[in-house]
């Protein structure tokens, strides 16, 4: 017994990506459903990530976009069995679903979040912010602490989506770099001391020498911004890294064509890996840029070497 | 701060109360009807103003608890005083609202201006007595049930012992007795053990009208269960899980969010209960849980601009649906409690739904469109595709005129839409 609502009926001048969805079997449509699937996992990640609420966000919100991002990333996952190519050797046997739940920093209610992260996101340019569904599981960025990575010729891992699978390892480095926590950094390693008391190992692996200022100015970081969720922090970081013009300048739309499970196109040569020479490469330029107002935060690319080696694990 | 955030009118429907994200509450009262007006109820005007809750800081997270009104319920009346509980994110208050409208006049030992008179002075005693004065309404809170809640609030429901009532947050239920301040029972908890395993929340809960020790409870993931608190002191299994499987049709990126209960409220018998999801209004019989018995569609027009309203967030609006009341004139059609479902949309529109005759309408609460004393013009929305004269395409639906709260009054055929700063009162065409 419906409402006599007006029924629903196919419009051709729909637009593609707001029309409908379509299954991922469709042939030519498969570019649009991952298309979509892109720009909704992208919107997804925005939401979380760019927002700096001075109330706590809605926790269903949260729960509902958290729950998108994890189907897409199944999805993704099933698609990239499909695809040995782009899975390296030593990618251990469930890495998305682990790095996933590993990394859920929204619920963990932390009185301060982890920087280290949100510095590598925010410096990450457009491409490899953007990359399509191939990058984003070749997922090399396991931070369970059984796994043995290779070196860093290992392409780096989306900017994105190590954004949330990097925090809870993130969260045990910056307790073990910083000596003496300020109270804020204190709770956060009280509330991250389930999964710090989990991977001792990893964390004694990835403390690297030349990572003293960085662990500094990340203390200072830390402190100076409030709020108890990630998405707090690195909202403020990425504001004043001037995030726009990086995000939102010249979108390059041909991303967007490269459909990665119709690799025969060219599209896919457009696609490498972007290695991490590459990226320090386009780094650089951000590598001066002011960090907050009153907190200049000057990473070379010595550091940054670091940091990749700590995040991408090896 | 002048943004409604709830609407509700007391057992009578003498009463209106609203409340605001500035933490006000502004109380309506209905003017007694005039015998010789016949043509028109009673108008609404502003009874009681006052400050419920004000905004607080959380130390030890380092955010702001908003001030914001969630919900309002009224106690039924059991003396000269109103009460009602008002709630915002972490604290309920229960406040009496009460009427003055005497003062005692004649002291001995004080002016009438308040001033102390010598006592040297007086000579003789007089007895002091009760003199009419202007009517002053007075709001107290008389309790207030605090430091329950981790998560924030979403529901208050009083229970129909008129004792004891129930307060939901997005993880939690608690069981309150009115009188007591300092406890609460825990009587639902879906916290998981980690809490990155967390993928449904809790998003509204009611009391049945009748049976005092069931509830419900409805999720983010669009499943509503019924709870007897007779069962166990922790109500972690349901007794009735409502859900309606997913149309494979329908399925898009988006279900799992649109399938999120907004509201729940059951009907006054306790037979029937309606939910509010994204697009839809659904009526279920609490006899059976694996479909709902009636589907209403609110906006289907809106199905093909999920992504967008994911974007600009406002597939995560919370409509809220009301019952009609009970209509005591008994003309030549008696409109039955529960035959009339209402609940909001976009661009100040607003939707009724008969249930028995299928027959549905949208109307529109604005000022510009609609002059007062008129009726209010039906509308129309139409897809993307070509427009009929007076219709409105879906394309210039503006999503900031967003009507989340309705309600309707208890006895007469009087409702109450609230727009994002106005609230609009209608009532039906008197002959």
């Amino acid at each position: 017994m419906l409402g006599k609502g007006g029924k629903r009926k196919f419009d051709e001048h729909e637009d593609g990506l707001e029309g409908k969805v379509v299954s991922p079997t469709d042939g030519p449509s498969k570019v649009s459903y991952t298309l979509q699937r892109q720009t909704i996992f992208n919107i997804s990640l925005m939401k979380l990530y760019n927002h700096r609420p001075l109330t706590e966000p809605s926790l269903q919100k949260t729960v509902l976009i958290n729950n998108m991002l994890r189907r897409i990333q199944e999805e993704l996952k099933q698609e990239g069995s499909l695809r040995p190519m782009f899975v390296t050797a030593s990618q251990p046997a469930d890495p998305l679903s682990d790095n996933f739940r590993e990394a859920q920093p929204a619920f963990s209610h932390l009185a301060s979040p982890p920087l280290l992260p949100a510095d590598f996101v925010s410096t990450m340019p457009l491409e490899s912010c953007l990359t399509p569904a191939s990058l984003l599981e070749d997922d090399t960025f396991c931070t369970s602490p059984t796994v043995q990575h290779d070196g860093p010729t290992k392409p780096p891992p989306p900017a994105l989506q190590a954004v949330k699978d990097s925090f809870s390892s993130a969260l045990d480095e910056i307790e073990e770099l910083c000596p003496a926590p300020t109270s804020a950094e204190a709770v956060a390693a009280e509330t991250a001391a389930g999964d710090s008391k989990a991977h001792p190992s990893e964390s004694n692996i990835h403390k690297p020498e030349g990572l003293p200022e960085s662990r500094t100015a990340e203390s200072k970081l830390m402190d100076s911004l409030p709020g108890n969720f990630e998405i707090t922090a690195s909202t403020g970081f990425l504001t004043d890294l001037t995030l726009d013009d990086i995000l939102f300048a010249d979108i390059d739309t041909s991303m967007y064509d490269f459909d990665p499970c119709t690799s025969a196109t060219g599209a896919a040569s457009k696609m490498a890996p972007v290695s991490a020479d590459e990226l320090l490469k386009t780094l650089a330029p951000y590598s001066s840029q002011p960090v907050t107002p009153n907190q200049p935060f000057k990473m070379d690319l010595t550091e940054l070497d670091h940091i990749m080696e700590v995040l991408v694990g090896s | 701060a002048d943004i409604i955030s709830t609407v509700e009118f007391n057992h009578s429907g003498e009463l209106l109360a609203t409340g605001d994200k500035g933490g006000r509450v502004v109380i309506f009262q209905q003017e007694q009807e005039n015998k010789t007006q016949s043509h028109s109820r009673g108008e609404y005007n502003v009874y009681s103003t006052f400050q419920s809750h004000e905004p607080e800081f959380d130390y030890l997270k380092s955010l702001e608890i908003e001030e914001k009104i969630n919900k309002i319920r009224w106690l039924p009346q059991k003396n000269a005083a109103q009460f009602l509980l008002s709630t915002n994110d972490k604290t309920i208050k229960l406040w009496k609202i009460s009427e003055r409208d005497k003062r005692p006049e004649g002291y001995n030992l004080k002016e009438e201006d308040g001033r102390y008179r010598d006592p040297t002075t007086v000579t003789t005693l007089r007895v002091p007595v009760f003199r009419p004065m202007d009517l002053m309404v007075e709001a107290s809170p008389r309790r207030i049930f605090a430091n329950a809640h981790t998560y924030h609030i979403n529901s208050i429901s009083i229970n129909s012992d008129y004792e004891t009532y129930l307060s939901a947050d997005d993880l939690r239920i608690n069981l309150w007795h009115l009188e007591i301040t300092d406890r609460s029972f825990n009587i639902v908890d879906i916290k998981p053990a980690n809490m990155e395993e967390l993928t449904e929340v809790i998003t509204a809960a009611e009391f049945h009208p009748n049976s005092c020790s069931t509830f419900v409870y409805s999720s983010s993931k669009g499943t509503i269960r019924l709870c007897d608190m007779r069962a166990s002191a922790l109500c972690d299994r349901h007794s009735k899980l409502f859900e309606e499987p997913e149309d494979p049709s329908n399925r898009s990126f988006f279900s799992e969010i649109i399938s999120s209960i907004s509201d729940v409220k059951f009907s006054h018998s306790g037979r029937y209960m309606m939910t509010r999801d994204y697009l839809s209004v659904k009526i279920w019989d609490l006899n059976m849980e694996n479909r709902p018995v009636e589907t209403y569609q609110v906006h289907e027009y809106l199905r093909s601009k999920l992504c967008s309203l994911y974007e600009n967030d406002c597939i995560f609006d919370k409509f809220e649906c009301c019952w009609n009341g009970l209509d005591r004139q008994v003309e030549f059609f008696s409109v039955l409690h529960g035959s009339i479902v209402m609940t909001g949309s976009y661009n100040n529109f607003f939707r009724m739904f008969d249930r028995n005759s299928k027959r549905d309408v949208t109307l529109e609460a604005s000022r510009e469109n609609n002059k007062p004393r008129t009726v209010l013009k039906p509308r129309k929305v139409c897809g993307s595709g070509k427009r009929k004269k007076d219709e409105i395409s879906v394309d210039s639906l503006d999503f900031n005129k967003k009507i989340l709260h309705t309600a309707w009054h208890p006895k007469e055929n009087i409702i109450a839409v609230a727009t994002t700063n106005n609230l609009y009162i209608f009532q039906d065409k008197m002959n």
